[in-house]
């Protein structure tokens, strides 16, 4: 279970945030939620699909790392073995939060928390967060950078999602999978862009998602598709 | 001479009249040049009735082919999902109760469970051994959850919805979206042509309505089919004795209170009370037979029936609806290039919530079976006739079966629904055959039936009529004991799963106001 509290250099002084990738930090997670500003990345690692949230039932671009639950290919002892790690695995143990600005009434403003209960979470090793020296650590800067861009990020990919409903682009699938000991596995609950739909659009609607920014995205997620094959591969090969 | 059938003019603006327009006017191009013309004419100042605030699973259908997202109706209309009904009291008098729920019973169409759960029908009910509805109802829960796409379900589901909203929102839709033209105006006259055909609307202000084919959705007025073809009305009251109802809208005392995602139709000494929880409030009414109730001995019941609801003072105090009816429908509802549909064609007490659910099969035939001359009106007339007084026939067979089962003698009311004389011959052969053979396929042979033989096993089994199979014993006897036991333990274990995942009522109606159903 998680225990988000907001970060606090007082009452966190000692606590060190663990950067090593394993199943042990809670890894070990079939996909993760990825952002149109990372699909260059993304795309060169990992198939990117997307997927409903259980609260809302709204659609969010996932970037796959398995077959089964708990299943994440990319790990092994020695950690997390591809170029890329996703935003949102990097962004662990911390989220952002927003509070009451009580200098501007009315308004919000963007608060740091941590999961205090996160095993990365630590007092003898890992990344400091506030040196002894007094500020914060460039480990911090640059997870409150993440955070930042995550939050900007989670607008524009809705926006980004919103776009491929409202021109039909969306489509649910199902991928049966033969593994070299003969074992069939299945693929459920991921949607993705339909090709062909995409083929059918008009150079009118082609030039409004270009300008609003959603081409590229969508042709890196079509891109991203042959990455199943690699992630095959790595199942074949843990059998 | 052949007159082609290319307008329709719609007289009357409820939820049928506004149905039958989207249902036409979805189906057929109208903005083409030689499209159909679909034009809607309704006084401005007749209230609409708005009947039936249930529907069934098959609006869904309806609305989907119309074009009509599910998310911007569940938001417009104060919708929640409805699941089935729950009878209650309807056959002892004495704490009773049964599910007749809108799922089929598990394999059903290839095996019957019914002989099979008699066997065990001391353990379980009939519904909640062969299907998951009754138990997902009896928790509140709903028939699916946010993130299954619009219109998908888990379990099959219908809606309840506030009739009148529903009305305006169709009428935008179709005024909108589908190209029907909207008159607001009254109707002052009906002009005939020579062979007795309607040719035209006079209208205080908008001059002469012309048409091909006229829809009478005037409501009881029946203003085309009754007062001017003077059409005869076909009264079953001597079958379905209820003719009054008393309606009053109840609030909810929390605005958190759970939504019943099913319609409860509790007996009273004589009538029987309905209660349909939308997201805002409860539509609750009493509907009787004058001939063995009073006005204030109704009332006084359904404010005993509010108290436990509402408290004690606010039961006292609501304020209640009369509306008077007479059961029944027309000799004909389609004459010359005349059709009624909805209350002008016939009216039923709304124990299966049956008036919508009619108005759109009588659309959707209407769409389908359209004559494009004036030529194949008459065979187009003679079939829906057919067609419609079957179903009509069917439904008060139905509704009479309730009746007929209950063991309920505390009033003369229950007692002589059992009488012979007021049972029609159909339903008196069905329930012999039924003494000795357990409802199944044969109970509703058409494909286009109203209520299949499901719904019959579920009111049968679920008010305790037993078939006492005499027949010699079969050799498949093992095979099907076997088959059953698999089914009914599937049904469990998928029962379990879904009392586990599916959200409540409210909770999930609550979901859709903020983030909506997806479209996949």
């Amino acid at each position: 279970m998680t225990n988000f509290v907001l970060l606090d250099p007082k009452e966190h002084a000692n606590l060190r945030v663990i950067t090593e990738h394993s199943a042990d930090y809670g890894d070990n997670v079939k996909f993760a939620m990825t952002f149109p500003f990372e699909f260059r990345n993304i795309q060169s690692c990992y198939p990117i699909f997307f997927q409903k949230d259980p609260g809302s039932g709204k659609f969010y671009p996932v970037a796959l790392f398995g077959f089964e639950n708990d299943e994440n290919l990319f790990l092994s002892d020695a950690g997390w073995d591809a170029p890329y790690i996703p935003v949102m695995i990097k962004r662990q143990p911390f989220l952002i939060g927003f509070q009451d600005d009580q200098d501007k009434p009315g308004e919000k403003k963007a608060v740091v928390s941590i999961d205090i209960d996160n095993p990365r979470v630590s007092e003898s090793a890992g990344e400091v967060l506030f040196p002894e020296q007094g500020g914060t650590s460039e480990f911090l800067q640059k997870a409150t950078g993440n955070l930042e861009l995550i939050h900007q990020a989670n607008a524009h990919s809705e926006k980004f999602v919103n776009a491929l409903i409202e021109h039909d682009l969306l489509e649910s699938f199902t991928l049966d999978i033969q593994l070299n000991d003969g074992s069939a596995n299945q693929l459920l609950g991921f949607y993705t862009i339909n090709e062909d739909s995409v083929r059918e659009l008009s150079g009118e609607v082609l030039g409004q998602l270009n300008e609003q920014g959603f081409l590229l995205p969508m042709f890196m997620v079509l891109a991203s598709h042959s990455n199943v094959r690699d992630l095959i591969a790595l199942k074949n090969a843990k059998i | 001479m052949l007159r082609p059938v290319k307008k329709i003019i719609i007289v009357g603006g409820g939820t049928a009249g506004w149905l039958t327009a989207g249902v036409l006017a979805s189906r057929y191009n109208t903005e083409a040049e030689a499209g159909l013309e679909v034009t809607l004419v309704e006084s401005p100042d007749v209230a609409t009735i708005g009947v039936g605030e249930g529907t069934w699973p098959s609006m869904r259908t309806t609305l989907q082919q119309m074009g009509v997202s599910e998310t911007e109706f569940m938001r417009e209309c104060e919708v929640s999902l409805k699941q089935g009904s729950r009878f209650e009291n309807w056959v002892t008098g004495v704490n009773d109760y049964y599910y007749h729920p809108f799922s089929l019973p598990q394999a059903f169409g290839e095996f019957n469970l019914v002989p099979q759960w008699q066997k065990v029908r001391d353990k379980i009910s009939f519904a909640d051994a062969v299907c998951q509805q009754s138990q997902i109802c009896d928790r509140g829960l709903a028939p699916k959850s946010i993130t299954t796409p619009e219109y998908a379900f888990n379990v099959n589901y219908g809606y309840h919805l506030n009739a009148g909203k529903f009305a305006d929102f169709l009428q935008r839709h179709c005024t909108e979206k589908l190209g029907v033209k909207h008159v607001l105006d009254h109707v002052t006259e009906v002009n005939s042509r020579p062979d007795g055909d309607i040719d035209s609307l006079n209208t205080k202000e908008s001059g002469v309505l012309a048409g091909d084919l006229f829809v009478d959705c005037t409501g009881f007025a029946a203003v085309l089919i009754g007062e001017h073809y003077q059409v005869p009305f076909h009264s079953v009251r001597d079958v379905l004795f209820n003719d009054s109802a008393l309606a009053v809208q109840v609030p909810y005392r929390n605005s958190d209170d759970p939504i019943a995602s099913h319609t409860l139709g509790t007996a009273q000494s004589a009538g029987w009370i309905w209660n349909i929880g939308l997201p805002t409030r409860r539509g609750v009414g009493h509907v009787y037979s004058s001939a063995y109730n009073s006005d204030e001995q109704a009332e006084r019941e359904l404010r005993n029936y509010l108290e436990p609801i509402v408290g004690r003072r606010e039961s006292e105090q609501l304020e209640l609806r009369k509306i008077n009816f007479n059961p029944g429908y027309r000799g004909e509802f389609w004459h010359r290039n005349c059709v009624a549909v909805g209350l002008s064609a016939g009216f039923v007490e709304p124990l299966e919530a049956s008036a919508l659910v009619m108005v759109e099969f009588s659309a959707s035939t209407i769409a389908e079976q359209l004559p494009a001359d004036r030529s194949m009106m008459k065979i187009a007339a003679q079939r829906f006739n057919h067609k419609f007084t079957r179903h009509w026939q069917q439904i008060i067979d139905f509704l009479k079966l309730h009746y007929v089962l209950s063991r309920r003698a505390d009033s003369e009311y229950w007692v002589d629904h059992r009488h012979k004389k007021s049972v029609p011959e159909s339903l008196q052969e069905s329930v012999t055959m039924w003494q000795q053979q357990a409802p199944w396929l044969h109970d509703a042979p058409r494909f286009d039936e109203l209520f299949s033989s499901a719904s019959f096993q579920f009111v049968l089994c679920g008010m305790g009529f037993l078939s006492r199979d005499s027949a010699p014993p079969l050799r498949a006897d093992d095979a099907n004991l076997a088959l059953a036991n698999k089914l009914f333990n599937d049904n469990a274990k998928k029962t379990a799963q879904l009392l586990n995942v599916l959200p409540a009522n409210r909770e999930l109606i609550d979901k859709v106001m903020e983030f909506g159903f997806q479209k996949i």
